[in-house]
């Protein structure tokens, strides 16, 4: 079944990261429905949240691809519907 | 002191115990390669004729070393020609730092001559990739960069240095004890989901351990044997796992997926617990998913997360290092016995056995791929290392051959690579230089990459070639054959004269065309000091059987 997710990435502020989370969705042909992105205290350290229409197979599998990026430093989500 | 940063290139290399280089100078990496001129009696520079050829080379030694392999390759199109290789180490978890020369950083981005986005194309193919564009940052993107490599799951990594990094002067000094927070989470089983599999495994019947390439790589191969005897489990290997027990050992029972061993094929759906060790239920090894191992259980035991509940659900699952779960669960598992279960494998073995027999009646006193490594099996006694390429080749060198010593069979798995086995078979001869090591070619994938017959000239090693010769593209006939009626659509090849080439290489060779000369030529063969190619013409159309059609469940394998 087709969820609605929103997943939140605590991530290094630097160049390239958000390219490699694309990338993982652009693999599996999934799309991004909203997207933003900034960096939070010192400036070191961004949040990447989106929304994405996905099968609920694979919700964690995302996840865990997403984690695997070496700046980021957590990922979760959240199924709205 | 400042050293200029093509200098901290090479003072990284060294302070991370590079020994060996793969690679091509080109525009954008000169600095680099002139200041490499300075150590060459610490360095040792192995020119390919490729790029693809030293990525393969560098898998090929970091396969059998233990080690990071390493390429240099320039901007452009020498970066792109890495991307199979890289691509390849991706799939396959090998250890890798690739680092191309990119145009100045005054230019990025204006498509300068030989500039391409190498940060971009690899992306999606490595671990990590960066690129570097003042000298400054050299020191610790190399430190990062080989920890990122080898550890957790290994994979490749991209260093792109623009040249204007390379020129810079920089005061050097290299970090040391590198490491990364999120690596030492790694380790995600505790004491309960131990206690939880070993209940499990000492309850289950009929259990099946498959072993992986991560059981190669984290060096766990005498904890998996512990743990299989004191419970009596049958281990099955995935193509990665070859090589990681004996196939002698009395636990053995041969291999999973697409052209594994029928027994296995067959009970894995009769298994009530499958223990997956090291891998990851790629669709070779599972078949049509739907209907893979229907009664089994599955502890999955696996150093990427990302990994568990991919393919296959899980009951357990032990995330961390194979070395270090098997040792935790070790204390917890009862001692067993599984004579019955074991007798299936046995039962079903033999009916494969005497079926493949039957099968190669037609073939009498005709040369196929399965008597070679059956024949180079008897004469080495299963020492050699086999690389072995991809198609059919690959598969008969994974069944025919029977492998005594561990890590001794090397493939591109994952991807799939034609032209794997010649340029990977040179990392593997420089890493083991008194082994005897065999590249398994078919007509095919030996013209992918036989450039580097210039490199193995050139290096002087002495790498057996032997080429099986169908003058097909053997595996994509075979699908022809069984599954597009018989259409054989372009993959009938036309040859060269492969002696002439090797000759013109100063190789020698041999070409053998008759079944009663066969033991006699791969005697010589694998006697022979230096490099050798032995063409061996093989039937055309014979096929690699037990398959489970693609679509089809492991327990639907096909004897012919």
């Amino acid at each position: 079944m087709i969820k609605t997710v929103q997943y939140n990435i605590v991530c290094e502020n630097k160049p390239g990261v958000l390219y490699r989370v694309a990338n993982i969705l652009l693999k599996r042909k999934i799309n991004i429905e909203t997207l933003t992105a900034h960096p939070v205290d010192s400036k070191k350290i961004s949040t990447i949240n989106f929304t994405t229409n996905i099968e609920e197979s694979k919700i964690d599998t995302i996840a865990k691809q997403i984690k695997k990026i070496i700046e980021v430093i957590d990922v979760n989500y959240l199924v709205i519907s | 002191m400042k050293i200029t940063g093509a200098q901290a290139v090479i003072q990284s290399l060294i302070n991370e115990k590079v020994e060996v280089i793969f690679g091509y100078p080109g525009g954008a990496n000169m600095p680099i390669y002139d200041a490499l001129y300075d150590y060459q009696n610490k360095i040792r520079h192995v020119l390919v004729r490729h790029e693809q050829g030293a990525a393969h080379a560098a898998e090929g030694y970091a396969r059998v070393s233990e080690k990071v392999g390493v390429c240099f390759a320039t901007s452009g199109p020498g970066a792109t020609n890495l991307v199979t290789g890289i691509a390849d180490a991706m799939m396959d978890s090998v250890p890798l730092v690739c680092i191309t020369g990119q145009v100045p950083v005054s230019v990025v981005g204006t498509d300068a001559f030989q500039e391409t986005d190498v940060i971009g194309i690899t992306t999606s193919i490595t671990k990590w990739n960066y690129q570097i564009t003042s000298a400054q940052e050299i020191a610790d993107v190399f430190a990062k960069a080989f920890y990122i490599a080898r550890t957790g799951r290994p994979g490749p990594v991209v260093i792109d240095i623009t040249k204007n990094a390379q020129f810079e002067e920089v005061d050097f000094s290299y970090p040391k004890n590198f490491s990364l927070k999120k690596y030492q989470e790694l380790n995600k089983f505790n004491q309960e989901k131990i206690e939880k599999a070993a209940d499990i495994i000492n309850q289950s019947k009929r259990p099946l351990i498959i072993a992986g390439h991560g059981v190669i790589i984290s060096l766990a191969q005498n904890e998996l044997l512990k743990l299989a005897e004191k419970a009596n489990l049958p281990i099955a290997v995935t193509l990665h796992g070859l090589s990681t027990i004996p196939v002698n050992h009395p636990l053995y029972v041969g291999m999973v997926g697409m052209h594994g061993n029928y027994a296995v094929n067959k009970l894995t759906n009769q298994a009530d617990l499958i223990i997956g060790v090291g891998m990851r239920f790629d669709d070779r090894v599972t078949g049509v998913l739907s209907k893979y191992a229907p009664k089994a259980k599955v502890i999955h035991i696996d150093i990427d997360e990302a990994e568990i509940d991919k393919n296959v659900k899980t009951t357990v699952s032990l995330v961390g290092d194979a070395k270090e779960v098997l040792i935790s669960l070790l204390p917890h598992i009862k001692k067993n016995s599984h004579k019955d279960w074991f007798f299936e494998f046995e039962k079903l073995g033999k009916g494969e056995k005497r079926f493949h027999q039957k099968r190669e009646e037609k073939f009498k006193d005709k040369i196929t791929m399965d008597k070679v490594f059956e024949i180079l099996s008897k004469k080495t006694n299963g020492k050699a290392i086999i690389v072995a390429d991809v198609g059919q080749n690959q598969m008969f060198a994974a069944k025919y051959y029977q492998y005594k010593i561990f890590n001794s069979y090397i493939t591109s798995g994952g991807l799939g690579t034609m032209g794997f086995a010649l340029p990977a078979s040179i990392g593997v001869q420089l890493a083991k230089p008194t082994d005897l090591v065999i590249a398994s070619c078919g007509d095919g994938g030996l013209q992918m990459t036989i450039q580097e017959l210039g490199t193995i000239m050139q290096e002087k090693l002495p790498i057996k070639i032997l080429l099986l010769n169908n003058s097909y593209l053997g595996m994509v006939r075979q699908w022809q054959d069984l599954f597009f009626d018989k259409r054989y659509s372009f993959t009938y090849m036309e040859n060269p004269d492969f002696l002439k080439i090797a000759s013109g290489y100063g190789i020698k060779g041999k070409r053998v065309n008759d079944f009663s000369q066969l033991e006699k030529s791969l005697e010589e063969f694998i006697n022979e000091k230096s490099a050798y190619l032995l063409e061996v013409i093989v039937e055309k159309e014979h096929n690699v059987f037990p398959m489970v059609p693609q679509g089809a469940a492991v327990d639907e394998v096909r004897l012919e």
